[in-house]
């Protein structure tokens, strides 16, 4: 598969394809750290926006300014742009999601910014006529001050755009129906490297990796690279972001595979498609609102569990894993209420709570193995 | 340790006053489940004048956590939310609360419970998913009030925002009292919180005298009326007392530490459970933390003229819903106003929005003021994280190097 020498590449070097494009084009590429970016002004400009996850090594640098009980997310990220590793970014877009995002943006832009630095503070939000309107005006301000930085944006610019980010989810939800349908396909590992390099590299490109991967599924009939004579064991997977890629080849040794989740580099990356109307800041504003919540976010207090639930239904999961961050907060409040939600459906479910850089993938296995052989029963 | 304290303290005399009016109050609203008032839980910087003004008693489940903290029941309570599942890196005050509601524990035998909930994220996001999860363990309405985080500056629509939210909220108190909103009366209140915040600004004011009347660890103590009860009446009056006894203290020349040499300025949430040993600790050494950043952080200014517009402003604008820059200008400028030697910052792991920059904060303090900082680990409620040794060496280290 074609697809199959870019993923390999993030894995090595997550932004190798960015850096490689900035040379090949010369044109300006712009970090940025959470799902709810508006991802589609910066690309309207011409840059490149890439995401911000971290790396699976333990923290040092950034102990001078995050102190141990803060998530690894950040200090893994703030110790990359430390070293140096986003020197070739041309500017970061922080958006308001939790308390350790908001600090992280201050501390990050005192200290190791290079280039622009943006704050979209969203609303908490997401329901109601006011929150919506103070959504259009921080999405129109931020297009402001991105177009004094990196140049005027027509409409025009951003509705080509958004085509290309439509796209970009079409086919990701293509990919996830055809997985729900037949997991043995494509191995969870493989899933997340592709989500995931969706947003490291041009949307275009990959959309096309998307439309050849596509075609060459659909037309095989046989079992993908799963291999194995017995089925595998669909999990649904709960958390923040999903990288932790010797976390997934051990699921897949033992037998599991997700099949649909609620990731940031998952699902909640490429949920909802943006209708094109006269004014697109309008078309985003309204995505953001709609799309699958993020536990920073507030519509109504049960909204998320309903949902999460649905889809657990709808992907026919027979267990859910919550993969969650240790320190992160909106995700270790939501897991009780989730947890409450699963049992309550008879749904079983566990919880891996990891730091990156310090993970025991031989316990992780052990753990792994018997929470299949249960849903197994 | 207690008996060389004993001395070193100076009582406060109102504070006899403080603990009739925290009681009354605590009876009030544990009595009046059954009744025709209501109770809204409400987060500690949420506007609390719309509730005053519609005769709702505000319930403030940290003011309870902090008072849970002090009588060292809170780890106890902690532990049975733990053991619901959740986890015990989560900010300690939702953990306790989440306990007392099962167990009913804790020195006043748990909070009542509430006909709807108020919470506003201008200090942090852990309060919303907190109180998503009290509202579905009581089954009771929550009223979102939502203050974006100001950066760099503050933008018009984002108050804008803020402004129509109050207009919301009044909807919503409408529909869950029954009652009717009076402006008129919300004025009246308005006027009595402005009121008991700039008499609360003057108490504190008073610590620029040297030596000071009053430590930071009296302030933590005497705010609990200005957070739970501003726009009353009562708190007013409280206040003018209070003032009265510092100003006379200052006259007679009684300084809240005896020996005044050092002056010091305290960062964060009190460490409850721990508090009169520090205090004391600081005292022994003639150290006075003569100002704090948790306690100023209620003395928002409202306007009287445009009372919806101003007070959105303020609730925007206070001290955990600013960048780090702006709270740096806030540090120095307490540091100069009360001639401050140095900053005592605690590293608090249950806040984040508190405690992450606190780092950075020291070291722009030190740049610019040239004052020395010490930061210690603890938790302002959990002492299961709590080294004693290693912060009392931390501190008297600190305060051996200002003697030199
Ligand atoms: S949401 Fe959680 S994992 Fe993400 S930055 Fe915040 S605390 Fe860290
Ligand atoms: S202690 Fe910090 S995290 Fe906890 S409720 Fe208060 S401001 Fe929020």
């Amino acid at each position: 598969m074609e697809i199959d020498s870019k993923i390999h590449e993030i894995k090595d070097d997550p932004y190798k394809p960015a850096k490689e494009w900035k040379e090949r084009t010369w044109g300006k590429v712009v970090g940025y750290f959470c799902s709810y970016a508006p991802e589609e002004i910066i690309y309207a400009s011409g840059a490149l926006p890439v995401r911000i996850i971290g790396r699976n090594k333990a923290a040092t640098l950034s102990g001078a300014h995050l102190q141990n009980y803060c998530c690894s997310l950040a200090r893994t990220s703030l110790d990359m742009a430390l070293e140096g590793d986003f020197d070739f970014l041309d500017g970061t877009v922080f958006v308001h999601t939790c308390d350790t995002m908001q600090r992280l943006s201050d501390i990050w832009r005192l200290n190791a910014g290079a280039g622009a630095h943006f704050d979209v503070v969203l609303p908490t939000f997401l329901g109601g006529k006011n929150a919506y309107e103070y959504l259009r005006s921080e999405l129109s301000s931020f297009k402001k001050s991105f177009e004094n930085e990196f140049g005027k944006i027509s409409d025009d610019d951003l509705r080509r755009s958004i085509d290309v980010y439509n796209r970009n989810r079409q086919l990701l939800e293509e990919l996830y129906s055809l997985r729900i349908d037949r997991p043995e396909v494509l191995s969870s590992e493989k899933l997340y490297m592709i989500v995931t390099s969706s947003s490291l590299m041009e949307k275009n490109e990959h959309n096309k990796l998307l439309e050849s991967l596509l075609s060459e599924l659909k037309a095989s009939s046989s079992s993908g690279d799963s291999g194995g004579g017995k089925s595998v064991a669909r999990i649904f997977g709960i958390g923040s972001v999903m990288e932790e890629w010797d976390f997934l080849r051990i699921l897949k040794e033992a037998g599991g595979t997700f099949v649909d989740d609620d990731f940031c580099n998952g699902r909640r990356y490429f949920d909802g498609l943006i209708q094109q109307t006269d004014d697109p800041i309008e078309g985003i504003a309204r995505r953001i609102s709609e799309r699958a919540i993020c536990p920073c976010k507030h519509t109504n207090t049960y909204a998320r569990a309903d949902d999460i639930l649905e889809r657990v239904m709808d992907s026919r999961a027979e267990g859910v894993i919550f993969f969650q961050f240790k320190f992160c907060e909106p995700h270790a409040f939501d897991y009780v209420a989730l947890k409450e939600a699963l049992d309550k459906a008879s749904i079983p479910s566990m919880l891996i709570e990891i730091e990156q850089g310090s993970v025991s993938l031989e316990q992780l296995r052990t753990r792994i193995e018997a929470f299949i052989e249960t849903i197994r029963g | 340790m207690s008996e060389e304290g004993k001395k070193l303290y100076v009582k406060i005399h109102a504070t006899e006053d403080m603990k009739k009016l925290m009681t009354d109050y605590y009876i009030q609203a544990k009595t009046a489940p059954g009744t025709e008032k209501k109770i809204c839980w409400i987060t500690s910087g949420g506007p609390v004048e719309f509730l005053i003004a519609m005769d709702v008693i505000p319930v403030y489940p940290e003011n309870h956590g902090a008072m849970c903290g002090a009588s060292r029941t809170s780890v106890q309570l902690a532990e049975v939310a733990e053991e619901m599942g959740f986890s015990r890196d989560l900010c300690s005050y939702a953990r306790l609360d989440i306990g007392q509601a099962v167990t009913g524990g804790g020195p006043i035998g748990g909070l009542p419970r509430p006909d709807f909930l108020l919470c506003c994220n201008n200090i942090c996001g852990t309060v919303l998913k907190w109180y998503e999860h009290v509202s579905r363990y009581y089954d009771v309405p929550m009223f979102f009030f939502d203050t974006p985080f100001i950066h760099k500056e503050t933008k018009e629509h984002a108050l804008e925002y803020v402004r129509k939210q109050c207009v919301d909220l009044i909807e919503f108190l409408e529909k869950q009292t029954g009652k009717e909103f009076s402006e008129e009366k919300f004025a009246e209140v308005a006027l009595k919180s402005v009121e008991a915040v700039d008499l609360w600004k003057r108490v504190l004011s008073t610590a620029e005298h040297k030596p000071s009347p009053l430590t930071c660890f009296d302030a933590f103590i005497h705010m609990a009326p200005i957070v739970t009860l501003r726009g009353t009446q009562q708190v007013v009056d409280y206040y003018r007392l209070l003032l009265a006894e510092m100003e006379e203290r200052i006259e007679k020349g009684i300084s809240a530490v005896p020996d005044e040499r050092f002056r010091l300025v305290w960062d964060n949430i009190p460490i409850w459970y721990e508090m009169r040993n520090l205090g004391n600790l600081f005292a022994s050494r003639g150290a006075c933390l003569v100002a704090d950043t948790y306690t100023s952080a209620w003395a928002v200014d409202i306007r009287v003229d445009e009372p919806l517009k101003s007070m959105a402003d303020a609730y925007t604008k206070v001290y955990l819903n600013i960048s780090i820059d702006l709270m740096v200008e806030q540090v120095i400028s307490l540091i100069e106003r009360f001639d401050a030697d140095g900053l005592v910052m605690h590293s608090n792991r249950s806040c984040k929005p508190y405690s992450l920059g606190q780092y950075d904060i020291a070291r722009m303090v030190t740049e610019r003021t040239g004052k020395p900082v010490a930061i210690i680990e603890a938790d302002m409620t959990d002492s299961r994280a709590y080294s004693e040794a290693q912060v009392r060496e931390r501190i008297e280290a600190f305060l051996e190097s200002l003697e030199s």
